[in-house]
């Protein structure tokens, strides 16, 4: 609602800079995400292989693990190799992380908290994300190393693939709600969520997500076992944290997104409506968060033509089919 | 000066500085980067025309897909990336002329040129409208369309699967 205000008020430098101000809000928050979000990871990863995790800096908990991390990756020396093409070598960290920050502006957390209510709000999130691959693969070719460049090359693919599953799979949530606003299909999961309407588009939106996410079992890009880190092995430090952090920022909106369009967004369960939303939406990003770092540490790496050939064979027509019945469904039924 | 008209100063200085590098740059890869700026300015310029649902499909569609097809295609081909300049002064010349009677074709076509009334409540419900105008008025060109994609696309895969046999022999 003061959003709204602020957008339609004359331009101004105090607008400029209460925009700016929010900007740097949600960025703060996000990092504060990143870096309790891999913690998060590596203590859940610690106990499901019967390891502690990290449990020195920072108390018991290892609370400060990361912000240690964070700095040492700051205080490192910033290299670029000399063969690298050097321009795009340093802009390719942007590339990646600048539409990153950009698809949480629609994210929808709770009816009052959101930034941008666009009318294209889910097709925008897809559209955008789709920018960071080109960070990636410019980022893989200015290095000019060959792992890094087979890496670039894997990412580029995998993201063309399961780009198609993944866009398909919400267009059974696209149909039932009737909208591509993230808000509208929020409310439209008043009393059910879509899980429940949509278990195959779910599960499919599952995996292509992880796909996209370029995360275990789908992280062939970085695959360390085979092309020693992937598309990032000649950065170091700083501009490597940027890959990092593009990385993570998509788990944050990956997993945001999978909330608004699936679970109900801050709607809560019957009779528990006494809980503020927000609290609910965190609730249900927290377990997204959990599932995918539960994934990581479940399945091993596919190979590179079984990953074309799920995506290709398995995912796309039952996405299809899925698009079929929820199309008869609701001409039938609603 | 409104923001509006700040927002357009600079996103078509972003895509006309695009496309004037992507002609300048030397590297193949360099000129697709420049590109990708250009698309997504102009994705920029369809958000200010309340066109929300064609500026996500640009960003999609070009930004996305086709700059990676192309990466892809650069990439995976290994060829002399460093293009360098050809053509004799008289090629020069006439490149010039072709240039300048083309911007002034241009120029004389757009300036004259009348759109009526301007459209309202475009930006209402952006994306139902293009889809109820496609599927009520406009079917039989969305679907020639559709069946020219599936031609381009049967096509791609005859000639690949062509390629295959042929290197399997």
């Amino acid at each position: 609602m003061m959003m709204e205000q602020l957008l339609q008020s004359t331009p101004s430098w105090t607008n400029v800079a209460i925009f700016f101000a929010i900007g740097v809000g949600l960025l703060l928050v996000v990092l504060g995400f990143v870096t309790y979000g891999i913690l998060a990871e590596r203590k859940v990863m610690g106990f499901m292989q019967g390891r502690i995790g990290p449990n020195q800096v920072g108390g018991r908990w290892g609370l400060l693990q990361t912000v240690a991390d964070v700095l040492k990756l700051l205080l490192k020396e910033d290299t670029i190799p000399k063969a690298a093409d050097r321009p795009l070598f340093i802009l390719a960290p942007v590339i990646a992380f600048a539409p990153a920050f950009m698809v949480l502006a629609a994210l929808p957390f709770t009816d009052a908290l959101q930034f941008a209510d666009i009318g294209v709000g889910l097709l925008y999130y897809i559209a955008v994300s789709g920018l960071t691959t080109i960070g990636v693969v410019t980022g893989a070719w200015a290095s000019n190393n060959k792992y890094a460049l087979l890496g670039g090359m894997r990412a580029a693919a995998q993201m063309i693939s399961y780009e198609v599953p993944l866009v398909m799979s919400v267009i059974g949530v696209i149909l039932l709600s009737g909208s591509l606003n993230l808000n509208d299909i929020v409310e439209a999961q008043k009393d059910v969520w879509f899980i429940v309407v949509q278990p195959i588009g779910f599960l499919v939106f599952l995996v292509a997500a992880v796909a996209e996410l370029n995360r275990t079992p789908f992280d062939l890009p970085e695959a360390e076992s085979e092309l020693v880190a992937g598309f990032h092995v000649e950065y170091s430090g700083f501009r490597w944290a940027f890959f990092m952090l593009a990385e993570y920022v998509y788990f944050f909106a990956m997993a945001a997104l999978t909330t608004v369009l699936f679970l109900g967004g801050w709607h809560p369960l019957p009779f528990l409506g006494f809980i503020p939303g927000a609290v609910w939406f965190a609730l249900k990003f927290s377990v997204v968060v959990f599932l995918f770092i539960w994934f990581r540490i479940t399945f091993p790496r596919v190979r590179a033509d079984q990953l074309m050939e799920f995506g290709w064979k398995v995912l796309l027509p039952v996405a299809l089919v899925n698009i079929f019945v929820t199309a008869l469904v609701k001409q039938l039924f609603f | 000066m409104s923001g509006q008209y700040i927002a357009f100063f600079v996103l078509a200085l972003i895509a006309l500085g695009g496309g004037i590098f992507m002609l300048n740059l030397n590297k193949v890869v360099h000129m697709v980067v420049a590109l990708v700026f250009t698309f997504v300015s102009i994705a920029g310029i369809y958000v200010l025309l309340s066109a929300e649902f064609v500026a996500a499909v640009q960003v999609l569609i070009y930004s996305g897909a086709i700059t990676i097809i192309m990466l892809f295609g650069i990439m995976l081909t290994r060829h002399q990336d460093d293009g360098q300049s050809t053509g004799s002064p008289l090629r020069k010349a006439f490149a010039l002329l072709g240039t300048v009677a083309f911007g002034a074709v241009m120029y004389i076509g757009i300036r004259t040129l009348d759109f009526g009334s301007e459209a309202v409540g475009l930006h209402d419900k952006n994306t139902e409208q293009i889809g109820i105008a496609i599927y009520s008025k406009y079917v039989i060109p969305f679907e020639l369309a559709s069946v020219l994609l599936l031609v381009a696309l049967i096509g791609a895969v005859i000639l690949a699967k062509k390629d295959d046999k042929e290197a399997g022999e």
